[in-house]
């Protein structure tokens, strides 16, 4: 195996053995095996007490924003495990990479280490003339992968860890006979190394209340950035945090309003309600094709990308309550999707703004397509799945998985004349009392839904039946979307969800803390519910950074909720 | 539609959205049979609001009626079956069998070159071949052409409808109806139909219908029509079907090929006035440098369309017009001698049959006919069509259009 095949693998497994070692109970995860051969001490103060994987997108968006959109990155992501109930903002805390994603990764980062000192962008990145192009200059790559290396790692390498990969650089360059490959070693090695597919948190003590840590002004740059625009922070947020400014109060407040105010802020809206809205389930996605011929990839590539527009055009453009997003019938469409809606669409190709009808009953987020089919089946729509996923992802109200041995037989039966409505055959199915009970939870906030098919598809009837779309939540009676919309908007539930759910993705892990939730939400409240004030102010918020003093256990549902 | 009405639906970028009545279209979504022209209309549905209907074409086939009747001695023969005929009776058994299959193909193929390079596809006008056997039936799907200009069509026999309609004029199925490539191999024909929707769904030939001023599905004097091509390919379902509801905008790119013409609806039946339509025909996929993406064009002269009103929404019925003979044999004439090599179509024999039973576009100063009545089967269904206005650049000057034509 060649050197360019070894060393930067090597670097990883040394260097990710090292840091999680350092970081001890901080993290759960031991995610590679291998012999701390070498010196393990790269990071030795400040102390490091949490890491976060790197989501796809973040990923992406880092080496976009570092090196140019470009720059292709080509491979497989492993994904990251959601815990039940919380973000994948909180499952990177324990998330492992296993050899073969390492692999990937690896793969991944000769690639773009190849083409970022290809001929066509060298002289970008290269900081100065090598004094001999065909071997190596210690001094010339030490100032080309110094600010690389901050980027990536988000604070400044150090002395060691230069040196580190300026030999590497150097060696490389040997036998490639080019001081460029040697760069390309080194910035591979960079690239697959855990200190930058982590976000390595790093805390001191607070010097105002003795005996709690806070996150580093480098730490809290890197989460400021992430949180806010899903990407690496950039030069002029590190040199913010070089001069410590982000824990200086005032100070870090004006960063923030300044980031929640840039457009890169819909980067990061975008992730944070992709990321609360499960939308890693649209991968999965399928519908049968002689049930839903509407259904096809052009729709299904549609449908997350219709709801986000919808939502950053209430939350952002507008400025918009965030509880009208239930009840908004402004929304975005493509003409793949004006087929499903059974709508005009002016424009061959693109987006374009489209307001429904009072009578489409679509509302908000739940009318549009792409949540009425993902909380469907394959070949038939469900109130239960609908209802289950309003109460869990909107109103943060767990459900109980049904139990192992449940009869569906009658449920799944949509072709019987004598139960023709999902209505009738929920009805037969909850005759069972072990079923009733999660069911009197679910059904009555998803049979609004049901004049929508399983992809999102309007009708009125079911096996020639008129569909009832009566509902009721928490003892508020209504009828179809419209009805549903406006019960959620006015439930403090769903306002409380979403404020403990931002306050989860900036910390990446659930607050415990509900008179905190509660203290935000009025907040939230009192500004009108505009979700860009609160999320400024969670992100300028002390507690924020605050490091927690028991670790989290494992697998506890930790949301805010009044019940 | 009111006279003093705009007819436009819903405006949007300045373009008119066309509303189709979308109805639950299951039923029509299973093949259809090419040959009905239409079935009587039954419960129409209430005509939308701001009176606009869109509509894609899916099939687009000649109406060829299937039985014994209109050919009783088969298809027409092949290039290698005419050679046969030509021959005596012992040469023809000597070169039929077997072992002597390399020298027929030779002989025979010979038959398709002429001097200097030339064949009867691509220079039929140079060769003298026989005339193709014709329908003999009295039955043809199709239009009565000449019945409100008969001055300009030349001499002919008409065909009664399946539906009763007399009058009918088609002498371009009279001439093609027994050939091979429309009637099938199995008399059902369904491979034509099958063909022309893959080039229907391609985006190429794509055809739309917008009707403006549509106060009634039942009666009306006055609707507008416009029949034009769209970039747009439709969706289809797991049968090949075009599913209903998709958005199609109108070509805004020379030829544009949009039609406007003016209509009326009698008894749930849409007929267009008298009127010259020009449709895109684009032979396979390919640059225009290719004989593959040949471009070419579908000229109906002097033609109409006759559009049932579905229950389910769709439209179902015809187009006819006068074609120019050469314009029925433009595929094989593009393919060449492959044409005649491969699938054995005689291109000279069929241009001069046509010839001899032209019946349109009479020359005035001679009376000589050099077109045919040709009628196409058309089945729509619901779609939002997208009218992009043309420039007023894109409209032809005065007198190079043809008389009527209003394609822009």
């Amino acid at each position: 195996m060649s050197p360019f095949r070894t060393v930067p693998l090597g670097i990883a497994a040394v260097t990710l053995v090292a840091t999680l070692w350092l970081a001890g109970t901080a993290s759960t995860s031991a995610p590679v095996h291998a012999e701390a051969n070498g010196s393990p001490a790269l990071l030795t103060d400040p102390q490091v007490v949490g890491m976060r994987r790197l989501t796809e997108a973040q990923y992406r968006n880092s080496i976009a924003d570092i090196f140019g959109s470009d720059i292709r990155v080509a491979g497989r992501f492993e994904p990251i495990v959601r815990p039940a109930h919380q973000l994948i903002a909180s499952g990177a805390r324990s998330s492992a990479i296993t050899p073969s994603g390492l692999e990937q990764f690896d793969a991944m980062a000769r690639e773009i280490a190849r083409q970022v000192f290809d001929e066509e962008h060298r002289a970008q990145f290269t900081a100065c003339v090598p004094a001999d192009p065909a071997g190596a200059d210690a001094s010339c790559a030490g100032r080309t992968l110094a600010p690389l290396g901050r980027l990536l790692f988000r604070r400044p390498l150090s002395e060691q860890e230069l040196a580190l990969y300026v030999r590497i650089a150097g060696e490389g360059a040997g036998p490639t006979r080019s001081f460029a490959k040697g760069l390309e070693l080194a910035l591979g090695a960079m690239l697959v190394s855990p200190l930058f597919l982590y976000v390595v948190e790093t805390a001191q003590p607070d010097p105002v209340r003795p005996g709690v840590m806070r996150l580093d002004d480098n730490s809290r740059a890197a989460r400021l950035s992430f949180m806010l625009w899903n990407s690496a922070p950039n030069a002029a947020l590190l040199d913010a945090a070089a001069a410590g400014r982000l824990t200086d109060q005032p100070q870090l407040a004006a960063t923030v309003r300044r980031m929640v105010a840039s457009p890169r802020f819909e980067q990061g809206l975008r992730a944070f309600f992709s990321d609360m809205l499960l939308f890693e389930k649209f991968d999965e996605l399928a519908k049968d094709p002689v049930i839903y011929p509407y259904f096809n990839q052009d729709v299904l590539q549609a449908l997350p990308e219709q709801m986000l527009r919808t939502i950053t055009t209430q939350l952002l453009d507008g400025d918009g309550d965030y509880r009208e997003l239930f009840t908004t019938r402004k929304t975005w469409m493509n003409r793949a999707l004006g087929a499903l809606y059974r709508v005009p669409v002016s424009q061959s190709q693109g987006w374009v703004p489209y307001e429904f009808t009072a009578e489409s009953d679509r509302s908000g987020l739940l009318g549009l397509a792409g949540f009425l089919a993902m909380y469907s089946h394959s070949g038939r729509s469900s109130p239960t799945l609908r209802g289950r996923a309003i109460r869990e992802l909107l109103l943060c109200q767990p459900v109980p998985n049904p139990p192992g041995n449940v009869n569906f037989t009658a449920v799944q039966d949509t072709g019987n004349k004598a139960m023709p409505t999902a209505r009738i055959r929920l009805d037969a199915h909850t005759t069972d009392p072990v079923c009733a009970g999660c069911h009197k939870i679910t059904d009555p906030i998803g049979l609004p839904l049901e004049r929508f098919d399983g992809i999102g598809g309007f009708r009125t009837f079911e096996n020639e039946a008129a569909i009832d779309v009566s509902g009721e939540m928490d003892d508020t009676r209504f009828t179809g979307g419209d009805g549903l919309g406006k019960a959620i908007a006015a439930s403090k539930d769903a306002t409380l969800c979403v404020t403990s759910r931002a306050l989860e993705y900036a910390t990446g892990r659930p607050s415990e803390d509900g008179e905190l939730i509660e203290r935000l939400e009025g907040g939230f409240a009192a500004q009108g519910y505009r979700l860009r004030q609160l999320i400024e102010t969670i992100a300028s918020l002390p507690q924020t950074y605050e490091v927690p003093t028991e670790s989290i256990k494992a697998g506890t549902t930790l949301v805010a909720t009044r019940r | 539609m009111d006279r003093g009405k705009t007819g436009l639906g819903l405006m949007c970028g300045g373009a008119a959205i066309g509303v189709a009545a979308l109805m639950a279209l299951t039923g029509s979504l299973s093949m259809e049979a090419p040959a009905r022209a239409e079935a009587p209309p039954r419960a129409l549905p209430a005509p939308p609001p701001g009176g606009v209907m869109g509509f894609v074409v899916q099939d687009f086939v000649p109406p060829v009626i299937q039985g014994m009747d209109a050919c009783p001695k088969g298809t027409s023969p092949k290039v290698r079956d005419i050679y046969l005929a030509s021959l005596p009776a012992d040469e023809r058994a000597r070169l039929e069998r077997k072992e002597n299959e390399p020298e027929l193909t030779k002989r025979w193929q010979a038959t398709v070159f002429g001097a200097d390079g030339t064949n009867i596809c691509s220079q039929p006008d140079k060769f003298d071949r026989p005339l193709l056997a014709t329908v003999q039936s009295a039955d043809a799907g199709g239009l009565d052409l000449d019945g409100d200009a008969p001055g300009e069509s030349c001499s002919h026999e008409e065909f009664t409808a399946p539906d009763g309609r007399t009058g009918i004029d088609n002498q371009e199925y009279r001439v093609m109806g027994c050939t091979l490539e429309w009637r099938g191999k199995d008399g059902i024909g369904g491979d034509l139909l099958t063909g022309m929707r893959q080039f229907h769904a391609s985006g190429e030939w794509t055809q739309v219908i917008l009707l403006r001023g549509v106060d009634s599905l039942e009666n009306d004097d006055d609707v507008e029509v416009i029949y034009a091509n769209t970039p747009d390919r439709p969706q289809l379902d797991s049968h090949g079907n075009f599913l209903p509801g998709y958005s199609f905008t109108i070509s805004d790119k020379p030829p544009r090929h949009r039609n406007a013409l003016h209509g009326h609806i009698v008894g749930g039946v849409l007929v267009t006035d008298a009127q010259d339509i020009k449709l895109a025909q684009t032979w396979g996929q390919g640059g225009a440098r290719d004989i593959r993406g040949a471009r070419t064009a579908y000229d109906f002269r002097h033609a109409k369309l006759r559009l049932a009103f579905q229950p389910d929404g769709s439209l179902r019925g015809l187009v006819g017009g006068y074609r120019p003979v050469f314009d029925v044999i433009q595929s094989p004439a593009i393919g060449g001698a492959g044409a005649a090599l491969a699938a054995g179509i005689d291109c000279a024999g069929t241009l001069a049959t046509l010839r001899k039973y032209a019946d349109g576009i009479r020359d005035p100063k001679t009376g000589a006919c050099s077109g045919v009545s040709s009628a196409m089967n058309l089945y729509a269904v619901p779609a939002f069509i997208n009218d992009v206005p043309a420039p007023s650049a894109r409209i032809a000057p005065a007198g190079t259009a043809h008389a009527g034509n209003k394609t822009l």
